[in-house]
């Protein structure tokens, strides 16, 4: 019996993937997905250890992820490993890609900040000239922002401001701390705004494409998903250079194998997505593609302050220390240009923590003791800065190196410049002063980001704009070159701003999806 | 083989193989046995650091995190053994760091104070861990030795903070809940 004929084909089934796979099963489309790992049974996956019944006392075995800086001995298995997947770049420019194969993708993992790009982002060309706009601005994309936000309840309070526009959010009125107060006291006579976190809380603090959006697709009865599936390449019909299907291999056996579909969806995660585009020699008329890599910079850490104001040793009264609270980009906001670097930043960070013990100067008895005084009196903050979108930053094949399924492997080409770094300077500078303005104490601080892909926000590579010759793929995430193919994960970005960029993955590929149901309907595909 | 006989051969093997014939079933009460890990009650064979190296950890560990509130220190929580361990297992700069950090306190100790690092009384060994008193750079000290005894504070504190009798004490006191974590299994 010859294999099923499908309306669309979905490759990957994380955030990108998933909603896809949401949109067009309830539009009645037949789809397939692969994925190139498993279905986890979570009961069977993860046990309770201490870290003494681990082999390594929770150091990890060294060595084993020179990239994923996110890895520990706990989470060691669940992390794609180099050697199996590797990848190449300079070893003076080191990139951190991290990724995850399972059912789910890494939407099983993600921190679950929610936030929408505004029109800084979308129109930043405009605002600052440099780049590129997006194809489609903030009122275009807000629909379905708005239809996203309530299937991941995203908990978060509605602001005002024109550089983090608001959303569907489930009101999150909880107070602010004593020392928070005072903290936002500070901020407000600088012009900052501070806001509360904007967060997805899912179904019991668990929301992925796993439990949100692939059960739906699943009860249309119009989805089937086929796990350890490694794609190798989309195929192209010669009489049509239409796109109809994609070869892969199962990921246990390595047997071959061809998954045939009227429409191809990409969504394997960006840089698996270009890869898989690049491979199939596809799609890249414009020479655009593997090119415009960009994330954001990470610098943890950036300020760890202590708050000697606040009594009491040993811990802090409740109500007093504590909280955490996020501060949106409020720099280069009247016009593109008012600092020495263009674009911004924003600061995810905390109060009411206690110092890691490398912070505080000494050892033994003495240390602890200054440790117990510091103990719930900590502020630290994360700097998430915006990462300019360069043609130079880019992904090629490596014809020297193929992965364990004998798939030719990226390389990776990608480094960040002055403009990350001064604006790196001026944010951990910033923050400083704000700290200090609140009456506290600098323990330790820095400006230097983690290598670039370390955020796991990897965008770009497969852009989307109005000319053909400059970018992959049109506003609706589909191929100027292939019109039944799409891709619809944070490879079609422009550029990210400060924003973590989930939520608007998810719109753009509920919107593309839609579109191209459409086009089916009307038969224009 | 002719096909009747090979059919005949696929017939006489049986459905399951022998060592499989007992299985327990998903119903039956099973045991729940206690193990324990291998620190907790065996010797760990030190292999990587010379004795004088190893004598030094032990100083500098139990400087670090000494016993505190009655509970385990760095010396009772076998931080000495455990790093000796990781540390032959970890790339080569990190056990030069190791090597050439230790031999430095022995050398210094000698060189100031005439014995090894590990006979030093503590206000002379207090004098050697000065750059441990410095306030914390992003960029490790260039100096090799303060360099060494960053990495090994960390390293001594985790270690140790990990150790069975670490949690077993701080777990047993009452005071702090949660040791440990979630284990991801390797993927089928």
């Amino acid at each position: 019996m010859p294999a099923k004929d499908y309306d669309v084909l979905i490759i990957g089934s994380g955030a990108s993937g998933g909603m896809s796979a949401y949109t067009l099963t309830k539009k009645g489309l037949n789809c397939l997905m692969l994925d190139a790992g498993p279905l986890v049974d979570f009961s069977r996956a993860r046990v309770n250890k201490a870290p003494y019944e681990l082999p390594y006392r929770g150091f990890g075995k060294p060595g084993r992820f020179p990239h994923i800086f996110q890895a520990t001995e706990y989470t060691a298995n669940l992390w794609v490993d180099d050697k199996e997947v590797p990848y190449t770049h300079d070893p003076k420019t080191p990139y951190n890609w991290v990724r995850v194969r399972m059912i789910g993708g890494k939407s099983l993992f993600w921190a679950r900040m929610s936030f929408r790009l505004s029109d800084y982002e979308f129109k930043a060309k405009d605002h600052d000239g440099f780049g590129e706009n997006w194809p489609i601005n903030h009122a275009e994309l807000a629909p379905y922002y708005s239809r996203v936000e309530p299937i991941f309840r995203v908990a978060g309070r509605k602001e005002g401001l024109p550089q983090l526009p608001d959303g569907e959010f489930e009101e999150d009125s909880s107070p602010w701390s004593e020392a928070m107060s005072r903290f936002i006291a500070t901020a407000k006579q600088r012009d900052i705004a501070v806001t509360k976190m904007r967060r997805s809380l899912g179904r019991g603090q668990f929301a992925s494409s796993f439990n949100l959006l692939l059960p739906d697709a699943m009860e249309t009865g119009n989805l089937t998903i086929v796990p350890n599936a490694v794609v190798r390449d989309i195929t192209v019909d010669k009489n049509t250079g239409l796109v109809n299907g994609a070869n892969f291999l199962d990921r246990h056996s390595k047997r071959e194998m061809h998954a045939k579909a009227r429409v191809v969806v990409v969504g394997a995660s960006c840089l698996e997505s270009t890869r898989i585009l690049l491979n199939s020699k596809i799609a890249n008329s414009s020479g655009a593609l593997g090119h415009y890599l960009h994330d954001q910079t990470y610098i943890t850490q950036g300020v760890v302050a202590i708050d000697k104001g606040i009594p009491g040793e040993g811990g802090v009264r409740r109500g007093f220390g504590g909280g955490a609270a996020y501060i949106p980009r409020f720099v280069n906001l009247k016009s593109g240009n008012e600092q020495d670097f263009i674009r911004g930043f924003a600061y995810d960070f905390g109060l009411g923590g206690t110092p890691d013990a490398k912070y505080v100067p000494g050892y033994g008895a003495d240390m602890e003791k200054t440790m117990n005084e510091y103990r719930g009196k900590a502020a630290s903050v994360t700097i998430m800065g915006e990462v300019l979108a360069r043609y130079e930053n880019c992904v090629s094949i490596d014809k020297n190196v193929v992965d364990a399924y004998g798939i030719p492997v990226l390389r990776i080409d990608c480094k960040y410049g002055d403009n990350e770094q001064k604006m790196a300077k001026y944010a951990m500078n910033t923050f400083e002063e704000l700290c200090r303005a609140t009456g506290m104490e600098t323990l330790a601080k820095h400006d230097r980001p983690f290598p670039p892909g370390y955020s796991i926000h990897e965008l770009g590579t497969c852009r989307m704009g109005d000319d053909p010759k400059k970018s992959v793929l049109n506003k609706w995430n589909q191929s100027h070159d292939i019109k039944n193919l799409f891709v619809v994960d944070g490879s079609s970005f422009v550029n990210g701003g400060y924003q973590n960029p989930t939520m608007t993955i998810l719109s753009l590929s509920m919107r593309a999806s839609e579109y191209l149901a459409e086009q089916l309907r009307t038969a224009n595909l | 083989m002719k096909r009747r006989s090979f059919v005949k051969a696929l017939a006489a093997a049986p459905a399951v193989p022998a060592l499989l014939a007992q299985q327990p079933s998903a119903t039956d009460e099973l045991p729940n046995l206690t193990m324990s890990p291998a620190d907790g009650s065996t010797d760990a064979l030190p292999r990587f650091f010379t004795p004088s190296q190893f004598a030094a950890l032990r100083k500098v560990s139990v400087t670090i995190m000494p016993p505190a509130d009655g509970g385990p220190g760095a010396l009772e929580a076998k931080t000495p053994e455990f790093l000796d361990f990781l540390i032959a297992e970890s790339p080569s700069e990190r056990q030069q760091l190791y090597r050439a950090g230790l031999d430095a306190l022995n050398t210094q100790a000698n060189k100031r104070f005439g014995k090894a690092f590990a006979d030093l009384e503590t206000t002379q060994a207090d004098e050697l861990l000065a750059p441990l008193r410095e306030p914390w750079t992003y960029d490790p000290p260039a100096d090799p030795l303060a360099c060494f005894l960053v990495e090994a504070k960390a390293d001594v504190r985790t270690a140790t903070m990990n150790s069975r009798e670490y949690i077993a004490f701080r777990g047993g006191a009452g005071g702090r809940r949660g040791f440990g974590g979630v284990y991801w299994l390797p993927l089928d």
